[in-house]
């Protein structure tokens, strides 16, 4: 009788243990809503698919004691105002030892002020404004490539592929004026053709169209994320323009796909932070679970987030504590293997993940073209 | 570059019907009331959520869908013009303020209820390609050019012809004398209001399949519409028509000789050489009280 | 007298507050947001609130100040307080000639004109890529340069130049009403043709009130970047000068407290109302329509009737 009641009582404390189980806050920055609550889903979905593999091992261990990962997400809608505000709360109110994520470079660089300012480090996976990393600040890191890294791959690609001029119709926010400025100082001026920009929320590119038939580029490359993409390229394509196209890492998707059709997309190509049906481990088991909780294909922005905060967390355990600074120093000299590749950042903050090319077959599938030596055929792209 | 001149000629044709189309609802209510409504641009989305939301869940049918979405639009717009427009008549900055409410609240709505997200309004009959010279073009661009020219004809005859027409013709010209004679203003009011949201809504369904149903997409359309009434002459019908028109084509074609960044900037730069040196509008009607 | 000592509680009030708010920093930084939302709203109740011009591009002109002393103080390297001069001189500036142009017209064309001047303005933040950094943002601003042993990198302590030009901001539109050039300009709103027909040269007041009112943003636009540190297009939006109005008009337009009470519900409510951010702007915009239909003196003019009310 006493033995079944001490069984009883072991199994209550332990559940009880269980469920009081500490809980590290970890502070995350994004856009849930405003312009970029779109791709802001995406980063979400990524940062919580990895907090839901984290605590599902039990947690992580840091200074001997068990943790689970909370997130503390705040709406910075793509305003610095708000992001500093999101910082300083997150730094002085719910005091968490790291930081994730935003998506808008300018709203990143007011974040970032405030982070140095409370020796908080900050991990950003989604902008792309390549000064962001050059104002000495140590606490800043960047877990995906900046503009001047995916251009640099382009321009490679392109290059070699003899596709110039190369004419753009581009995004009028940082992140389109940042790739054709990139491409523009990579290539030389005399490769760039037409450059056309629109605003946020434009959906007529007919003036881009026609003055792309007037000129001679031999590529368009299209900076804009899935939703005016796959207009613009409807518009051109039914305006009879046969020229080849380059896109964005949005529009490397099955998603993506589905808002055209195979035809209209045969040939263009895009560059891609991790290609979702590449036959390597980690990126088809990360796949498989992300089709499984979202119901569709994963999105690079969810890669490098995922990847974001399942290295927090090493560094975390690295640095045995749950102290900024000693966070941070654990960042500087983590090696880390995620999903999009290796992630190991410079003496800047910046890590230098690889940048795919990937092209879409007739069948609807897709090829990856470059890195050289992580060339696959159509399906695994 | 003849054909590059022809092209632009024609998108913005496209893009004029739809300016058009809302600078008519609004210089209509102008007209009547001297109440310059804003909102009408989110007015214009809303009726594309509306048609959408009839489209994908309700009727299969495009055209069924449009008439819904316009009569649904002509209610909404009856209902703001008792609660919102016809107390602050007369005010001018109130009516601009309450406008700008209204936009926040309309405009955030719709994201609160659909999400931030653009949605598609896929109608196959209306993507096929119809050939002009050697260009192409969907046959919603033209069906666009067509239903506007259609609706401006119409207006014009209802205007000129019908009882109502007349007694908003009338109501606008001298509201006093209108009364004076028998006119049942307050009726016309928010009759004008309704015919004035229902042409906003008719602008929203038809951009919808060509483009994306998004909670931004009556912003640009607003500003340009009021930008060509303002050049066409506050108060003018034919005054928006022209307006509408000379915008939307005067912008695409800027897009040839200029950078596309600068493309807003072109539409404001004329609208504002224009009224410097017609301050009253192209058929600018002066109207008594103001100066 | 019951004024005075209330304006002597509040100002000791004001002046105390980092030492109340020691343990609070989050408290310090919604405070200082508040004062620099609330400069630029000081400028626009100016012209609108007192003189009835609707400007909805307001926060453009914050944005010439504000990169204007950004150039300055990284580029050039000027001092914070010489660029600060130059951003609102530049913004004043700006307000005179763009005011210009834009006074020529009237009440709905006047808007409209100063909503497409706010965006012409705006595309060149963003596109000017080589002076203004574009629209990723133009990092690395300075706070000012420590005075001796004060710093400003502390929030305490910016709290007391954010408060300073709160303060300078308010003493203007004092001053500006309390005068003859306040009663001009309010003459000017109620009826403009009799305002001429005595004598009054309108154009000249407003477009002193004008400039006036853009070197009010400049001043707020100039601070702004130095506090977040960075200078980027997104925070001199359409959409920033349209929270200007509302800003303006909840507060109580043609207050002197107006911008100071639009300014802390705009900037404190999000705080506390819990809620997600495109209900708190259905409210706003609700709350717009309510204040313009029911209460045209906003927060200020329902205060001081419930003032009254106690009083009575």
């Amino acid at each position: 009788m006493p033995s079944k009641l001490l069984a009883a009582a072991a199994l209550a404390l332990s559940a009880a243990f269980a469920w009081a189980q500490d809980r590290v806050a970890v502070g995350i920055v994004t856009s849930l809503s405003g312009p970029m609550a779109a791709p802001g889903k995406f980063q979400m979905n990524g940062f919580r698919l990895a907090e839901e593999e984290i605590n599902a091992a039990g947690g992580f261990s840091v200074g001997g004691r068990k943790y689970l990962v909370e997130l503390k997400a705040y709406d910075t809608r793509a305003n610095p105002a708000e992001g500093a505000s999101a910082m300083q709360r997150l730094a002085t109110v719910d005091k968490v030892p790291v930081v994730l994520g935003e998506l808008h470079s300018g709203v990143a660089a007011a974040e970032a002020a405030v982070a140095q300012d409370y020796q908080l480090p900050l991990i950003l996976t989604i902008p792309t404004g390549p000064n962001l990393t050059e104002q000495g600040n140590r606490f800043l890191f960047r877990v995906n490539a900046n503009n001047d890294q995916l251009t640099r791959a382009l321009a490679e690609f392109i290059a070699r592929q003899g596709w110039t001029p190369l004419a753009f119709i581009a995004w009028n926010n940082d992140a389109g004026r940042g790739g054709v400025n990139g491409m523009r100082k990579l290539l030389g001026e005399g490769k760039i053709g037409y450059v056309g920009y629109f605003n946020v929320g434009e959906v007529d590119f007919s003036a881009h169209v026609s003055n792309i038939r007037a000129g001679d580029a031999r590529a368009v490359m299209l900076l804009m994320d899935e939703e005016p993409g796959s207009l613009a390229i409807k518009q051109v394509r039914d305006a009879g323009l046969k020229t080849q196209l380059v896109g964005t890492l949005a529009m490397g998707s099955d998603r993506f796909l589905k808002r055209l059709d195979a035809a209209r997309l045969e040939g263009m190509v895009q560059y891609n932070a991790f290609p979702p049906n590449a036959d390597v481990g980690s990126i088809r088991t990360f796949s498989e679970r992300y089709r499984k909780k979202y119901g569709e294909e994963a999105h690079g922005f969810a890669a490098q987030s995922y990847d974001g905060l399942k290295l927090a967390v090493a560094a975390m355990q690295k640095a045995g504590k749950l102290e900024g600074r000693a966070i941070r120093e654990a960042l500087a000299g983590l090696q880390y293997d995620g999903v999009i590749g290796r992630i190991k950042f410079d003496a800047k903050g910046q890590a230098h993940p690889p940048v795919y090319v990937t092209q879409w077959c007739a069948d609807g599938k897709r090829r990856i073209l470059y890195p050289e030596n992580l060339k696959a055929d159509c399906g695994a792209g | 570059m003849l054909t590059a001149v022809l092209e632009q000629t024609l998108n913005g044709l496209m893009a004029g019907s739809i300016y058009v189309l809302v600078a008519l609802g609004m210089v209509l209510i102008y007209g009547v009331m001297h109440v310059l409504n804003f909102a009408h641009g989110v007015l214009l989305m809303v009726g594309a959520y509306l048609c959408h939301f009839f489209f994908t869940r309700l009727t299969g049918s495009y055209l069924a869908a449009l008439l819904l979405s316009i009569a649904a639009l002509a209610l909404i717009g009856i209902a703001l013009e008792r609660a919102v427009f016809r107390p602050l008549q007369g005010n001018l900055r109130s009516q601009v303020i309450a406008s700008l409410g209204l936009i926040l609240a309309i405009e955030h709505l719709v994201i609160a209820l659909w999400g931030p997200n653009a949605l598609q309004m896929r109608v196959p009959a209306t993507e096929a390609l119809v050939p002009i010279g050697a260009l192409r073009f969907p046959l919603q661009h033209v069906l666009i050019i067509g239903v506007t020219l259609a609706i401006i004809a119409g207006l014009f005859a209802f205007l000129k012809y019908t009882k109502l027409g007349t007694a908003i013709r009338a109501t606008s010209e001298d509201r006093q004398a209108a009364m004076v004679v028998g006119i049942p203003v307050e009726r016309v009011d928010w009759m004008t209001f309704g015919l004035g949201t229902a042409l906003a809504a008719l602008g929203g369904a038809l951009i919808g399949p060509l483009f994306l149903v998004f909670p931004q997409m009556g912003d640009a359309p607003m500003v340009k519409g009021l930008a060509g009434i303002l050049l066409g002459g506050m108060g003018s019908v034919p005054g928006a028509v022209v307006g509408g028109f000379i915008i939307g084509i005067t912008e695409a074609l800027s897009t040839l000789v200029l950078p596309t960044d600068y493309r807003d900037s072109v539409a404001f730069a004329v609208m504002v050489l224009i009224l410097l040196a017609w301050p009253r509008g192209l058929f600018g009607v002066r109207v008594r009280g103001e100066d | 007298m019951a004024g005075r000592i209330a304006a002597a509680a509040l100002a000791a009030l004001l002046l105390a507050v980092p030492a109340l708010a020691a343990q609070q920093p989050y408290v310090l930084h919604v405070l200082i947001l508040t004062c620099l939302y609330a400069i630029p709203a000081v400028g626009l109740n100016l012209m609108l609130g007192y003189t009835g011009l609707v400007s909805l591009g307001h926060m453009a002109f914050a944005g010439v100040g504000a990169y204007t002393a950004a150039v300055l103080m990284v580029d050039a390297g000027w001092s914070f307080w010489l660029a600060l001069a130059a951003g609102v001189l530049g913004s004043a500036a700006a307000g005179a000639a763009i005011g210009a142009v834009c006074l020529r017209f009237r009440t709905h064309f006047f808007m409209i004109v100063t909503l497409a001047f706010g965006l012409m303005l705006y595309s060149v933040m963003n596109n000017w890529d080589d002076v203004t950094r574009g629209a990723a943002g133009f990092p690395g601003i300075p706070r000012p340069a420590p005075i001796g042993e004060w710093s400003f990198g502390p929030l305490s302590h910016f709290y007391y130049l954010a408060l300073g030009g709160a303060l300078a901001a308010f003493a203007a539109q004092w001053l500006a009403v309390r005068s003859s050039f306040g009663r001009v300009l309010v003459a000017l709103r109620q009826d403009e043709r009799l305002a001429q027909a005595k004598g009054v040269n309108g154009m000249l007041y407003k477009s002193a009130v004008f400039a006036l009112g853009s070197a009010l943003a400049g001043l707020g636009g100039v601070l702004h970047v130095s506090f977040l540190r960075v200078a980027a297009p997104a925070s001199f939006t359409l959409a920033e000068s349209i929270n200007a109005v509302l800003i303006v008009i909840v507060g109580g337009a043609g207050t002197l407290a107006g911008p100071a009470l639009g300014a802390l519900v705009f900037v404190g409510l999000p705080e506390y109302l819990r809620i997600a951010a495109e209900w708190r702007l259905v409210l706003f915009g609700v709350a717009l329509v309510l204040i313009t239909l029911f209460a045209p003196q906003g927060l200020a003019g329902l205060l001081a009737r419930a003032w009254r009310a106690v009083r009575a």
